[in-house]
């Protein structure tokens, strides 16, 4: 009896060194996934020291040692393998074979096995994709109950005479293995929470750069600038929980949300020389308020004496600087700085993206201009000649021509870059058409078939527009017989498609070189529909050409209406 | 002035013949409304004037007047709503031109430009330098018509029925004549009634006085006269 209390006692002198040690930064080599050599170098030393401890406070009983050192073995092999676990193993049995006694070539060699026996628990559990068991104390328990088991045959097995080692076994047998066992699971217990505890920082951390990142995007897309910069200094302010957060351009303050900010005003010149030596030299600056501190320029209140400084890019250009503040009173969290520097690289790329897409909308815009500007002075003249002719013969039908006429070019000047419904494409197109038939007469046949229900649906302006005068352009315009233009809206397959087809098939005939109007429609589907949409051309030469255009059955999803 | 309009567009042709009417300087022999009317047009009511549309179906005005026999070719006047490139050329070379929508003050002063040259007499000819050059020949088929690129062509036939184009796929009817075609393209007249495409002979079998014959790459025979032979030899550089 006295005996287990004594090996509690020195159970719980190896649970303090435990408790120590994950608090102190050997704790690392632990708290990472997969160590490396020398992370496994060090464990070795660590191990073999718990073990040899172990053989030190052990208690002499007949000429031999109650011990707890197979601790060390059996949790360095559980942690780090057979290899780590022999080697610890064996060191820790040499050091107890020279200290003597009938025992010591046993014990010696038993506790190389116990580390063995560790090690290839380890092995047994990453081999069957049980690798988080690693940390389990039940594990840890149940081996190191196998392994002082063990260790109990091999004395009696090794040491001689056999009487006394039976006798020495049937002592130490019981409170050996009791204290050992639980004293390793509750080792293992206290690395387990300590890695938790790890594993929870490093989660927070990545929640909130993620959140940061998610709820900056958006605000971001629309550019960097006055009317961005307070919505994106509060996310930040709000999601870091630092005491104040403030965003630059180069030149005067954007935005400044917490503590102070009853002194420092948005719109305001950069006041701090650290802030303006960051955006000078495209440094991180950070005065942590001990070593070096930040000293407010502005007011002598001011509560604000640690700060972060990290500059803001755009084509390696510093456009501005975000920066993080934390009052005297207040620490600066280390994870605070990695996140304000995380913060500002992502804020950078994500400047660097929406120049590009603003970039390719201008472009797109620039072309849109240009096929609007591209209203054809040869259907101007023609149009106008025609009603002219129409005039002597039919004054009425000149009048309602001329309405067309006007309805066509008022919507051409007005309707820039927005969406329309496929209605008030068709009433464009329709006016266009009416002047088309007006100078073609006869020759000009219009087919329509539209599914009422597409309507309402959203489209790209100047979607059909185009797509219309190509075919006229290249159907009847240019061709001796009948020109026929069919125009068809219909739902096929969960999807919408509008169809527009000329009887010259002569598209493949003129090479597609004037595939411009087409092209640009396509672009601006894919843009604001994404790449699986956009226009098709079959062409089956003197028989038709024809354009599909395929669209989503509800038109412009609605996310995106507001961007184009 | 005997007039023909060519327009494609029906109320431009209308239009067209109102205003010429009130000038009452016209009679408007007839009305087309595109390049190939016009050209049997031309052939069977020889107008004096022709005015003339730039944009029409398959074959456009300036293309038009490449395909008109010389002794035949009426003073033009271009009639066009909107073409910077060819009221340019027009510019260059002193040709008259009225723009969509007319005006009657304008067709006044060609009406004036008009009367002088028809009274002196004198024979149209400064088209050409705006005439782009006879790449295709317009063939009727039965129910469409086919552009014909010259090098397609391996000779030209004039028979009873008319002209026929042949290539190697094989013959087609043409409203061109064998002078057009042998003024405005490479082909070499070797008979009275025969041009051929020199790009397409094979070799050429010479008989007794001097009777020839052209063999075409695709097998075809073409007759040579003595009278074209000793040109086709100068031709060739034999």
């Amino acid at each position: 009896m006295t005996l287990l209390f004594s090996l509690i006692q020195t159970m719980s002198v190896f649970l303090v060194v435990a408790y120590l040690y994950c608090k102190s930064p050997g704790f690392k080599p632990l708290a990472i996934e997969s160590p490396k050599l020398l992370d496994k170098v060090f464990l070795y030393f660590f191990f073999s020291a718990i073990s040899m401890m172990g053989t030190y406070l052990g208690l002499p009983i007949q000429d031999a040692l109650a011990n707890t050192r197979a601790i060390g073995p059996v949790l360095a092999g559980i942690i780090g393998g057979p290899i780590l676990g022999t080697a610890v193993g064996f060191t820790g049995g040499l050091h107890r074979y020279f200290f003597g006694g009938f025992t010591a070539l046993s014990c010696g060699l038993s506790t190389t096995t116990e580390g063995l026996i560790g090690g290839l628990v380890h092995l047994l559990l990453v081999r069957n994709n049980k690798a988080d068991h690693v940390f389990d104390p039940k594990v840890v328990f149940l081996t190191t109950i196998i392994a002082e088991a063990v260790q109990m045959g091999i004395i009696l097995a090794v040491s001689r005479p056999y009487s006394e080692a039976f006798e020495l076994v049937k002592v130490i047998a019981l409170p050996m293995i009791a204290t050992s066992s639980t004293g390793a699971a509750l080792f293992m217990s206290i690395i387990r929470d300590q890695r938790n505890v790890y594993d929870k920082a490093a989660a927070t951390f990545s929640t909130k750069a993620l959140r940061i990142a998610e709820r900056t995007l958006n605000i971001l897309a629309t550019g960097f600038g006055g009317e961005t910069a307070p919505e994106m200094a509060r996310i930040i302010h709000e999601e870091t929980g630092v005491g104040a957060v403030a965003i630059t351009d180069t030149q005067s303050v954007l935005a400044f949300v917490g503590h102070g900010s009853d002194h420092h005003l948005p719109g305001a010149p950069i006041a701090s020389p650290l802030t303006r030596r960051a955006i000078a030299e495209n440094t991180v600056i950070f005065a942590d308020g001990v070593h070096e501190r930040h000293v407010c320029p502005l007011s002598d209140s001011c509560p604000l004496t640690s700060v972060l400084v990290v500059p803001l890019t755009q084509d390696n250009d510093v456009i501005g600087a975000i920066k993080l503040y934390e009052p005297r009173q207040k620490r600066f969290l280390n994870m605070n700085k990695s996140l304000g520097e995380g913060i500002a690289a992502l804020l950078s790329n994500q400047l660097l993206l929406s120049r590009y897409e603003q970039q390719k909308n201008l472009l797109v815009m620039a072309e849109l201009k240009l096929i609007q500007a591209q209203v054809n002075p040869h259907f101007l003249f023609n149009s106008l000649n025609t009603i002219i002719s129409i005039i002597r013969q039919d004054a009425d039908r000149a009048r309602e021509l001329l309405i067309h006429l006007s309805n066509f070019f008022r919507k051409n000047l007005k309707r820039s870059g927005n969406l329309s419904t496929l209605e008030e494409e068709l009433d464009h197109v329709n006016s266009y058409l009416k002047i088309e038939k007006a100078r073609f007469e006869d020759r000009l046949t219009v087919e329509m078939d539209i599914d009422p229900s597409l309507l309402h649906i959203q489209l790209p302006t100047f979607t059909l527009q185009p797509l219309i005068e190509n075919a006229i352009k290249h159907g009847v315009s240019n061709m001796l017989e009948q020109g026929k233009t069919l125009i068809r809206a219909y739902r096929k397959e969960g999807l919408a498609f509008i169809e527009i087809e000329d009887n010259a098939g002569a598209y493949e005939e003129n090479g597609g070189t004037d595939g411009l109007g087409i092209k640009i429609v396509d672009r601006r589907i894919k843009f604001l529909m994404g790449n699986s949409f956009g226009t098709s051309i079959t062409c089956v030469p003197n028989e038709y050409t024809r354009v599909t255009v395929k669209i989503p059955a509800g038109g412009v999803p609605e996310e995106c209406a507001h961007s184009s | 002035m005997r007039a023909l309009i060519v327009d494609d567009e029906i109320h431009a042709r209308e239009e067209l013949e109102a205003l010429l009417a009130e000038t009452g300087a016209f009679t408007v022999v007839g009305k087309c409304a595109n390049a190939l009317e016009a050209l049997q047009a031309i052939r069977r009511d020889k107008p004096e004037v022709l005015f003339l549309d730039i944009q029409m179906p398959m074959i456009n005005g300036l293309e038009l007047l490449g395909m008109i026999d010389e002794d035949i070719m009426p003073t033009v006047v271009f009639v066009t709503a909107y073409d910077q490139y060819a009221l340019k050329a027009f510019e260059e070379n002193a040709l008259d031109y009225l723009l969509k929508p007319v005006e009657k003050e304008r067709l006044a002063k060609t009406v004036q430009r008009l009367k002088r040259i028809l009274k002196e007499g004198e024979r149209p000819s400064p088209v050409q330098g705006i005439i782009p050059a006879l790449t295709k020949i317009p063939c009727i088929l039965s129910n469409r018509i086919k552009l014909i690129s010259l090098s397609e062509v391996e000779y030209v036939k004039s028979d009873l029925a008319g002209i026929y184009v042949v290539t190697a796929n094989g013959q087609y009817f043409t409203e061109l004549t064998l002078r057009v075609l042998e003024d405005r393209t490479h082909f070499i007249r070797c008979h009275k009634q025969f041009l051929v495409n020199i790009d397409h002979v094979d070799e050429i079998l010479i008989g007794e006085n001097l009777q020839a014959q052209i063999s075409t790459k695709s097998g075809h025979c073409v007759p040579v006269s003595r009278r074209h032979f000793k040109k086709l030899k100068d031709r060739l550089g034999l």
